[in-house]
């Protein structure tokens, strides 16, 4: 339960939603890639437009090589998904405004009906989390069927990436608002955590220290990506610990 | 032969030329946006005046406005509850297609009237909870006959009444003006 007095930092310094990620106990298994597609009605691209790098996905498993050639070693599986930053360099270089700062919920939108697709904020972000419709790609009967009527269906031309599963936040806001009460930790959870078979994905309010996203983000050593780059991103990542 | 269309446009003929075809257009343009602006035929000339002069509340048939999203539509049975114990309705030319449907086990197509784009997340129950009369938005009900549009449905008439609605109370003002509010 998140209480007023609990919440000592503001959103403005710690945002409001956050993750974290143990890479450690992530086994790679695409899990969490398949759920979000399912919950966001993320598209399939097809093979052909797959080799031309235009796959879409809002979560992905990146691995990395490290070392020469025959002593390659692999580094930990790592999800990577928008990181929501607080100064999100995605944010002031949208001409439309099609891209902007949520400031009541602390996320970073993208307000498909704006977006005109100069896929200028794609190109600035160094997460490189962004996904761009290049057509308006064929979904054969009876698949239009498990779209989630929550999020809407993207055309072509519309930039798109991972909200926090904004729908679900709202889903679970307006349920605490009926029942006249504030959301509970751990009430509900992104798409992605709830299908994390090792629950290697904790999502929660991070201005709320009660919480367990933000319990095991002050842990000590995890690492938020590219930090240094002043993005305040608000995804925790751990490994080797 | 450019050059000379062009010159016969210029004369006294060409002018009323250019005239009708302009007119053309733009009546076309306006039939065009007056077509979008007009309530679709639905299934069965649903009279809501004579429902509602019976008293019947809109959460009758509209239950889904207090609890979720969609007011929704009610199902042909529930319609027919009522419907085939009045013997003057029961048999009546008017209610023929709901007879089959229910006879056939088949669905209505209503038609939805007040509707937003896909790219728009509304919720009635938000909006109920908040106080919002269902006239307010959707016309007086009492006078209709078939169901019409009051008004354009667009963000500036959404927006207007968000920010009336929060009036001094900054946290709510920001809440209720913040595009991740409905464009998700």
């Amino acid at each position: 339960m998140i209480r007023p007095e609990e919440i000592k930092m503001s959103a403005e310094e710690t945002g409001k939603w956050g993750m974290v990620i143990n890479q450690d106990i992530c086994t790679g298994c695409q899990a969490c890639v398949a759920a979000c597609a399912m919950e966001n009605n993320v598209t399939f691209v097809g093979e052909e437009d797959s080799g031309y790098g235009r796959s879409m996905h809002w979560i992905r498993i990146e691995r990395f090589w490290e070392g020469e050639y025959p002593e390659v070693k692999m580094t930990p599986n790592q999800p990577m998904l928008c990181q929501q930053c607080g100064s999100a360099p995605c944010e002031p270089v949208c001409p439309a405004f099609a891209t902007v700062h949520s400031t009541a919920e602390s996320l970073n939108l993208q307000v498909y009906n704006r977006c005109v697709g100069t896929r200028y904020c794609a190109n600035n972000c160094p997460y490189q989390v962004r996904s761009f419709n290049w057509r308006d790609y064929e979904r054969p009967e009876p698949l239009p069927n498990q779209f989630n009527p929550d999020v809407t269906v993207r055309r072509r031309g519309v930039m798109e990436k991972c909200t926090f599963c904004i729908q679900r936040i709202h889903k679970a806001q307006d349920k605490a608002k009926s029942e006249g009460r504030e959301v509970a930790d751990g009430e509900f959870t992104t798409a992605c955590a709830q299908a994390c078979p090792a629950n290697a994905i904790v999502f929660g309010r991070v201005d709320n220290p009660q919480s367990l996203v933000s319990q095991l983000a002050h842990k000590g050593h995890g690492v938020k990506h590219l930090e240094e780059l002043g993005t305040l991103p608000n995804v925790t990542y751990f490994k080797g610990g | 032969m450019i050059k000379s269309f062009f010159n016969w446009l210029k004369q006294p003929l060409g002018l009323i030329a250019v005239g009708i075809v302009f007119l053309a257009l733009f009546s076309a343009a306006a039939y065009g946006l007056y077509t979008t602006q007009q309530a679709p035929d639905q299934p069965i000339q649903f009279p809501h005046k004579t429902h509602v002069a019976f008293g019947i509340q809109c959460l009758y048939c509209h239950p889904g406005a207090s609890k979720g999203p969609a007011a929704g539509i009610p199902s042909q049975a529930k319609c027919w509850a009522c419907h085939n114990q009045i013997v003057k309705t029961r048999d009546s030319a008017l209610l023929a297609p709901l007879k089959d449907a229910v006879l056939n086990g088949e669905s209505l197509e209503w038609v939805p009237v007040a509707i937003v784009p896909d790219f728009v997340q509304f919720n009635h129950r938000a909006h109920v909870a908040a106080g919002k009369n269902c006239e307010e938005c959707h016309g007086d009900m009492t006078q209709q006959l078939v169901a019409q549009n009051p008004q354009v449905m667009n963000m500036g008439w959404c927006l207007n009444c968000h920010i009336e609605n929060a009036g001094e109370d900054q946290a709510k003002l920001i809440k209720l003006t913040d595009c991740g509010t409905c464009h998700y």
